[in-house]
């Protein structure tokens, strides 16, 4: 039927779309993004164990993480500053460890390691740690739910 | 007098390619942000590793998680279930606070099992006030390592 007319004129439908408040959500979402903005330094896809005691990781923490069995239980290391390296043996989280505590003693570690990962080398990592004289560590987890339960 | 023909200033900003640069920022923030996890169970180690804590079989509750993928647990040598291990270790606790508490996890056990008993552990506080025990937490969670354990039984002359 085409337009409604009002005394026989036709009502003129504006074109354009209105867009003004377009710009506030653009600045907005970016703000967000860029106070929100943190630059993942392992990105070691796991499945975290579930817990209900969680607390805060410090930020720029070092990281090791264990990768699923399925995936042979690699594990990478990181100051925490820069992107994950995989290490080979024990030795070298040793190694690694002791270089970080040597610079900052009091720095704290987080071990982020599938939930599915034999104990054998999470251990093994624990050890490692310890041998280095590391202080705090953290084990990443997600946050448990009745429904996980 | 020649009248000079004044140029025309556009008083409008360009904003066409505003929405272009700000959605290119949006998505680039977006793709690259890390929404990851950044909370966990802590733990702090004892500060020099060299002296190990003098441990003592009957002097320490000992929670051992069984090999294998469904969370079995054995608390003094015997089967117990999860939900029994806190009321177990609080009664235990009553009659001696300081008792540590070592968690010792078979090499073939899951480590999502270990944190399911060691978050169970950390639980104590607020379990221990519902159950009514008169006790507020557990003083001392260790979780040896095995060269740790194996270090040990070599000193109590085990091995």
């Amino acid at each position: 039927m085409g337009m409604k007319s009002i005394r026989g004129r036709q009502r003129k439908v504006s074109g354009e779309v209105f867009t003004t408040s377009m710009a506030d959500i653009v600045f907005l979402l970016i703000i967000f993004f860029i106070l929100t903005y943190t630059t993942e330094v392992d990105r070691t896809q796991v499945q975290l164990p579930r817990s209900w005691v969680r607390t805060d990781v410090p930020a720029k923490s070092a990281v090791v993480s264990i990768s699923a069995p399925a995936e042979g239980h690699v594990i990478r290391v990181s100051t925490g500053e820069e992107i994950s390296l995989p290490v080979n043996t024990d030795e070298e989280i040793v190694t690694f460890a002791s270089n970080v505590v040597a610079q900052d003693p009091s720095k704290e570690f987080v071990v982020k390691a599938d939930a599915r990962a034999r104990y054998e080398r999470v251990d093994a990592v624990l050890d490692a740690l310890k041998q280095a004289k590391v202080r705090t560590i953290f084990l990443l987890s997600e946050q448990k739910t009745v429904d996980s339960e | 007098m020649k009248k000079s023909k004044k140029k025309i200033v556009d008083p409008f900003i360009f904003t066409g390619s505003m929405a272009d640069v700000s959605f290119l920022l949006i998505i680039y923030f977006m793709v690259t942000s890390a929404f990851s996890a950044t909370r966990g169970l802590d733990f702090a180690l004892p500060e020099e590793s060299q002296n190990l804590p003098e441990i003592q079989q009957e002097e320490s509750i000992d929670v051992f998680v069984m090999p294998g993928e469904d969370l079995q647990l054995q608390v003094d040598g015997k089967p117990l279930p999860l939900e029994e291990l806190l009321p177990y270790v609080g009664a235990k606790l009553r009659d001696n606070p300081s008792k540590p508490v070592i968690l010792r996890t078979d090499p073939e056990g899951t480590y999502g099992n270990m944190i399911s008993v060691f978050d169970e552990l950390r639980r104590a506080p607020e379990r221990f006030k519902e159950l009514g025990l008169g006790i507020d937490n557990i003083e001392t969670i260790s979780i040896p390592t095995r060269r740790e354990i194996e270090n040990i039984w070599s000193m109590l002359g085990v091995v």
